[in-house]
């Protein structure tokens, strides 16, 4: 197995230095890894792309009428229909010639795991030729903090106040969207950017259904300090809770074997959300993180 | 050409002739015939248009969302149950100035499945800014296709065709399909001054503060207003080139009416010759065809009902608590005249139930004789 | 600046009446009218810091500076910067103790970066043949340097640099001091201090062996010469064993003579056994020396293995060539034949008390534990002492070393600017720390020729926490880069995420067979493909590199490459939120977070 640390030098100067499409006066929090994936998403796609963007916090970042951060077209669609707006620019592009152009929605994790789950399912079985990418702080940040499907167990959310923290585990969305067969599917981190735009780069030359999974840290949703939202980031994959990978019309490859190991439970111990978690939860999360990354390793096969 | 056609089917001949470039439906009855066809059209290629087999009604109305605001023109039909599904994102589209074209087959709202005739789920829609015509006929419904993609695209606002579900949607009729050259004189290619646009980069549909939210639905209702004064105009060049005259609101008979009966949708043809049958025996009768409900033309209301005794509103739908929406909407446009007529609310067929010419006579006579102060609704025909 | 400010694109757009409400109440432009740097609290400054390696070199020497332009190529440039702190390379990257390696940030994570053979290979470069880059005229003052051994050689250096006329007096014939008479060839070849002494000369600086102060002139003269005078004579006396027996032996001699003549071509004799007392380095070379003299040799220390303050490294090697050790054993007599050859060697067993309040192990006799060691000759390094005899009736002596205050300098009670360095005075002896205080010393005279207050500059230019002083920073060479050469960056500031392991390149050594059989050097200079491949593990702790880390995170694009080719970043403050992740996600710790309010950390 190849181990893979992060040199972020891979991200070529001049796409970093060079022209910028998400531009600053966003309205973000401090720290946060929504912006951050977008930037850089938008560095490996580039001014061919139009974004269709559901409520979610990104909605509000991009800034209000009547100015936009967003140097590529954007289309404000509803909560659960992303992956339908997409389908409706995709073809209507299509009409006017523009196949080239990539129409990626982008959407959080509640207007995809939950709510607007069905959209996608339609548009994924009808192999859409779009980009559906999902950037996951693992709740409801937007309303403030509630429980989607997303939300790992042991978490504190509003809706699982501390002494209900969520007992079920996160949903297994990539299963979800691999099960219709989709040409591409990704995860990916904002602790790992050079894979982030290696992966939006590739992307382009894919027709069909393409999802990419972003975990996107939120400081105030997982109650760290925005400094460290990288840091908590890629202890997600050094812990295996998140492990980066890819799977190309059936074939699976990891990129990235973190080359220090963390466990869940000092993954956890990063973070004010998980402070109320029992020692039972956190091994069963342990477990639970195990059991999917051998599946994951097995599928290599 | 003239052809024999079902309401369904002139309008997916509708739109076949406005050359819709995105279309996406969903099967709903007493749509499904709508949907069949426009996937044969599509397919065979008379239509060159795309087909977004979406998985609900929710979608179909927000990949349209998304096909319009990247420009080009999008169709949709739908029913009941559909409609409602649709109706988050009937508001969005009003509020994002989408031309998008729907026609809605009236159709009772379950829960008690019913699939027959009535309004409630189009009226349920009444504020989410959509225009509204009601058709009484299979080659008005084919027409006003045609002539709701002139109006939406030049005012920017959606337009929303309903008609009677099997009455109209299964029957057939003769219809006069018109070429397709003349629509294309008619009705030009969409061009947005905005679309969503590589080399142009705009956002639509971003956040609006209070500073601005107020003001922007301010242009939501002066755009639909102005559809008041287009549309007339619309349908005079209509009829200079197919010969065929359509009007906001549309009378029939009422000089010197004692009593003018207002409909909409089927019900009016029934109406129209039970007016000509009391005519003949003298009776002071008249109709007023409601076309367009949205926006709501108040003085054409006003210069029609404003002098006459007596007026009927006939509602094949119900606001329960209330009674019938149009009448609701009629009596308020009256009110402010010093002259205003009585009015008679009367509910009517619902979920289907057929409204005969005799009823519809049974009706007039009863607000003839009536010395009953006006505004009680009347529910005709109920099993009491 | 080269801030693009880009704060005066972002519009306003002008809204009145509901007319100004955009078709399709669209959005455009940017929202750079926001300027969301006013949510901040705490602000990152780019600011580079003092790498852990640098911060324990007693010379202060800037590995991670030259190590940059090393992997650029650029290796004269990389010789000339190396050389503004720590100015023998060549020697010290042979004979230094390497205190920078046992701090290097790599260690938790794999293993310290060659500095060492990276400074030889810099210095081996021979670069020195041209002119010194920063020369400058003279000052007009002078200064005598008494002693040619590492302290002197650096004090004349950086004299030099600083203006004065130097001139260094050497009793001996030979330049170089212990380097020249001390160290064997074999771990410091002649041509490489010839090659210093060389360049020494090539900056003007006289050199005068074969001149005793104290014998051929006096210290007092020296003074009425010279402006100042730095006295580094280093410990050239022996301790002596003070046991029986050894004060009538011809067999017994000091190891630092032995080595002292072997160096200067002198006849030794060392017979066919020979006993080496002491466990430091000198004795180590002892060994090895009369090793490759053909002797039969054996190291006799008081402690155990692990309390001996020699270099393990050359601990292996010396028993690799046949050196055997014996521990725990310290000489009790010394028995004598007639003719005053050794009989024997009678030694004790010794154990270990347990640690004194000083840390150290000390040992005792075990009672009646006596042995014999067989041997022909006895070499003893147990310690060396200055030799002082020239200051008497200028300055006194506290115990066996010259008394100076913070600034080097002895108190002579107004006869003359006497300062003193390197193994006279109380510092750890080795050739790093006498070139350190040789600088610390030209540094302090200066400041009195300049009347400049000694203790201000100190807190100016002390790198790190240690005692080294920053020349550069002296100078004022390297403005433009804003440092903070007080705080040090240590492994818990490094983010070893962003390294990958790579096994650390060694020094190709010859074998012990064909090592012990010559004087010659065994080990070789890098090859630039070796160099530049262990160069390349250095993390460049505290250093920016442009990563790019600090950009491609930032969430609020406030990272701007500086333009037109110049190295470096600016944050743009107009936008940047504070949120920290550059901070945290510099590998290398090259930004620091300052409060908006105070402006301090
Ligand atoms: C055998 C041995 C091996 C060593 N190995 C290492 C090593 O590998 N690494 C390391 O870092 N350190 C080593 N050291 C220690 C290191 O060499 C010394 O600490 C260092 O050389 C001290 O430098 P110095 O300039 O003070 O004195 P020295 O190097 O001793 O130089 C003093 C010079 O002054 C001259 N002198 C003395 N008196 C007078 C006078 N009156 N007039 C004129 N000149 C005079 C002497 O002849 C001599 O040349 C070793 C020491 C020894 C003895
Ligand atoms: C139909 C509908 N239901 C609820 C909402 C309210 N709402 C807006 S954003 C949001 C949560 C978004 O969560 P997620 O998709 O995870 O994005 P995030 O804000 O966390 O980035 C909710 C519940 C809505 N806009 N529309
Ligand atoms: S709440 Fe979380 S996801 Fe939303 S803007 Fe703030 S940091 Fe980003
Ligand atoms: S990695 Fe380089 S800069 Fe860091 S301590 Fe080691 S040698 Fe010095
Ligand atoms: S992150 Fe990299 S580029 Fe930024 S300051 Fe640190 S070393 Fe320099
Ligand atoms: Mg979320």
């Amino acid at each position: 197995m190849e181990r893979t640390t992060q040199r972020m030098i891979e991200i070529p100067r001049d796409v970093m230095t060079g022209e910028e499409l998400w531009q600053p006066g966003v309205l973000s929090c401090q720290g946060c890894g929504g912006s951050l994936a977008m930037k850089l998403a938008l560095k490996g796609l580039g001014r061919r792309t139009v974004i269709v963007l559901p409520a979610c916090c990104m909605s509000i970042i991009v800034g209000a009428y009547p100015y936009s951060t967003s140097q590529v077209p954007l289309l404000h669609v509803p909560f659960e229909t992303a992956a339908a707006g997409a389908s409706g620019v995709r073809a209507a592009l299509d009409i006017r010639g523009e196949e080239d152009v990539v129409v990626m929605a982008w959407a959080g994790d509640g207007g995809t795991f939950d709510i607007g789950l069905q959209a996608l399912s339609g548009a994924a079985e009808r192999n859409e030729d779009i980009l559906y990418v999902c950037y996951d702080n693992e709740a409801y940040m937007n309303t403030g903090i509630q429980r989607s499907g997303a939300t790992p167990a042991g978490a504190w959310t509003t809706t699982t106040p501390d002494k209900a923290v969520k007992e079920e585990s996160k949903k297994d969305i990539e299963r979800i969207m691999l099960s219709h067969d989709i040409p591409y599917m990704a995860t990916a981190s904002v602790a790992y950017p050079a894979d982030i735009y290696a992966k939006f780069k590739k992307i382009r030359s894919i027709k069909g259904t393409k999802f990419i999974h972003i975990l996107s840290p939120c400081p105030p949703g997982w109650q760290i300090d925005s400094a460290d939202s990288i840091k908590v980031s890629r202890m997600a994959t050094q812990s295996n809770v998140f492990p980066i990978y890819e799977v190309e019309n059936g074939k699976y490859t990891i990129n990235v074997y973190p080359e220090k190991e963390v466990t869940v439970k000092e993954y956890m111990k990063t973070q004010g959300r998980f402070r109320y978690i029992t020692d039972d939860a956190v091994n069963a999360a342990q477990e639970w993180t195990d059991r999917k990354w051998e599946k994951l390793k097995g599928m290599l096969k | 050409m003239r052809q024999l056609l079902k309401g369904n089917y002139a309008v997916a001949e509708g739109a076949r002739l406005c050359r819709v470039k995105v279309v996406s439906v969903y099967p709903i009855t007493p749509q499904t015939t709508i949907v069949e066809r426009l996937s044969e059209i599509c397919a065979s290629g008379e239509l060159d248009a795309k087909f977004i087999k979406v998985e609900s009604e929710h979608s179909a109305m927000a990949t349209l969302v998304g096909a319009s605001s990247a420009g080009v023109r999008a169709f949709t039909a739908t029913s009941s149950n559909g409609l409602l599904l649709m109706h988050e994102v009937l508001h969005w589209v009003a509020g994002a100035r989408l031309p998008i074209v729907m026609t809605n087959v009236n159709r009772a709202v379950s829960g008690g499945w019913n699939i027959w005739a009535d309004q409630t789920d189009s009226i349920s829609q009444r504020d989410t800014g959509w225009l509204q015509i009601y058709c009484e006929s299979s080659q008005e419904v084919l027409d006003s296709v045609i002539m709701a993609y002139r109006l939406a695209e030049k005012i920017l606002m959606p337009v929303m065709l309903t008609y009677d579900a099997f009455f109209l949607s299964h029957t057939t009729e003769v219809v006069d399909v018109p070429d397709i050259e003349l629509v294309d004189e008619f009705l030009p290619p969409y061009q947005p001054e905005f679309k969503l646009d590589i080399d142009n980069p705009r956002m639509f549909g971003g956040l609006m503060s209070p500073d601005y939210f107020y003001e922007h639905r301010y242009t939501v209702h002066k755009a639909s207003q102005e559809a008041l004064e287009y549309y007339p105009e619309v349908c005079r060049e209509f009829r200079d080139i197919f010969g065929r005259d359509y009007d906001i609101t549309e009378e029939y008979r009422t000089d010197g009416a004692e009593v003018i009966v207002v409909t909409t949708g089927t019900i009016t043809s029934v109406v129209r010759i039970t007016v000509d049958k009391m005519r003949e025996a003298g009776r002071k009768v008249g109709l007023m065809k409601l076309r367009m409900f949205r926006p709501v033309p108040v003085d054409r209301w006003r210069s029609i009902l404003g002098n006459v005794a007596k007026v009927v509103v006939i509602d094949r739908n119900l606001s329960p608590g209330l009674g019938g929406v149009f009448a609701d909407e009629v009596q308020a446009a009256l009110y402010s005249l010093e002259n205003r007529p009585s009015i008679y609310p009367v509910v009517a067929g619902l979920g289907g139930r057929d409204v005969t010419p005799a009823d519809i006579e049974g009706i007039i006579n009863h607000a003839l004789s009536s010395d009953d102060p006006a505004g009680v609704p009347l529910f005709w025909g109920l099993k009491e | 600046m080269a801030v693009k400010k880009r704060s005066d694109l972002g519009v306003i757009y002008e809204f009145k009446t509901w007319r100004d409400i955009t078709p399709m109440n669209t959005s455009a432009g940017t929202m750079l009218h926001n300027k969301t740097g006013s949510w901040r609290t705490i602000k990152p400054v780019f600011e580079n810091k003092t790498p852990a390696c640098q911060n324990s070199c007693p010379a202060g020497n800037d590995i991670e500076g030259w190590i940059k332009l090393l992997q650029q190529g650029e290796y004269e440039k990389a010789y000339w910067h190396l050389k503004r702190e720590e100015p023998f390379p060549s020697v010290l990257g042979r004979v230094c103790f390497r205190f920078c390696e046992e701090a290097c940030n790599r260690i938790p994570f794999d293993d310290c970066v060659g500095i060492s053979a990276l400074e030889r290979f810099i210095g081996d470069r021979d670069a020195s043949l041209v002119p010194h880059p920063d020369l400058p005229e003279y000052n007009g003052k002078s200064m005598a340097v008494v002693g040619s051994g590492p302290a002197g050689m650096s004090a004349a250096y950086f004299g030099r640099l600083l203006g004065f006329r130097v001139a260094i007096f050497e009793k001996l014939q030979v330049m170089g001091g212990v380097l020249r008479v001390g160290i064997p060839e074999y771990r410091l070849p002649r041509d490489i201090i010839a090659a210093e002494f060389e360049g020494l000369a090539a900056m003007g600086i006289e050199l005068r062996p074969g001149t005793a102060i104290g014998k051929d002139i006096s210290l007092e003269e020296l003074t009425g010469r010279y402006d100042y005078i730095f006295l580094a004579t280093g410990a050239h006396g022996s301790r002596k064993l003070d046991i029986d027996g050894e004060d009538e032996s011809r067999r017994i001699m000091s190891g630092l003579e032995m080595l002292r003549k072997v160096s200067l071509g002198e006849d030794v004799a060392c017979g066919k056994k020979v006993a080496v007392i002491g466990g430091g380095n000198t004795a180590i070379d002892v060994a090895r020396t009369a090793l490759r003299m053909g002797s039969a040799v054996t190291v006799i220390y008081r402690r155990s293995e692990d309390e001996m303050p020699a270099n393990p490294e050359e601990v292996l090697e010396a028993r690799e060539e046949g050196a055997r050790f014996r521990f725990l054993a310290a000489p009790e007599r010394i028995e004598l034949n007639d003719d005053g050859s050794i009989k024997k060697l009678i030694c004790c067993e010794m154990e270990l008390a347990p640690a004194d309040e000083s840390g150290r192990i000390r040992p005792a006799k075990k009672d009646g534990a006596l042995f014999d060691v067989e041997t022909d000759s006895i070499l003893t390094s147990i310690g060396e002492v200055p030799i002082l005899d020239y200051l008497k009736g200028i300055a006194g002596n506290e115990k066996d070393v010259v008394a100076v205050d913070g600034t080097l300098m002895v108190n002579t009670g107004g006869n003359g600017k006497i300062f003193a360095g390197g193994d006279i005075i109380d510092i750890q002896r080795t050739v790093v720390n006498a070139v350190a205080s040789g600088k610390k010393a030209a540094i302090a005279i200066d400041c009195d020729y300049r009347s400049a207050d000694f203790g201000d500059v100190l807190k100016e230019i002390s790198i790190g926490n240690g005692s080294a002083l920053s020349f550069s920073r002296y100078m004022n060479w390297n403005p433009e880069t804003p440092q903070n050469i007080h705080m040090v960056v240590d492994s818990e500031k490094i983010v070893y995420d962003y390294f990958e392991k790579a096994p650390r390149v060694m020094q190709k050594t010859g074998d012990a067979e064909t090592r012990k059989n010559s004087f010659n050097a065994y080990r070789e200079t890098f090859t630039e493909d070796e160099a530049q491949q262990e160069a390349s593990r250095c993390m460049h702790c505290g250093r920016c590199i442009e990563c790019d880390n600090c950009l491609i995170f930032c969430p609020d694009m406030s990272v701007l490459p500086e333009g037109d080719g110049q190295f470096g970043y600016e944050f743009d403050y107009d936008y940047c939120k504070g949120c920290g992740i550059c901070f945290t996600e510099c590998p290398r710790h090259a930004i620091t977070m300052v409060s908006e309010e105070e402006g301090d950390k």
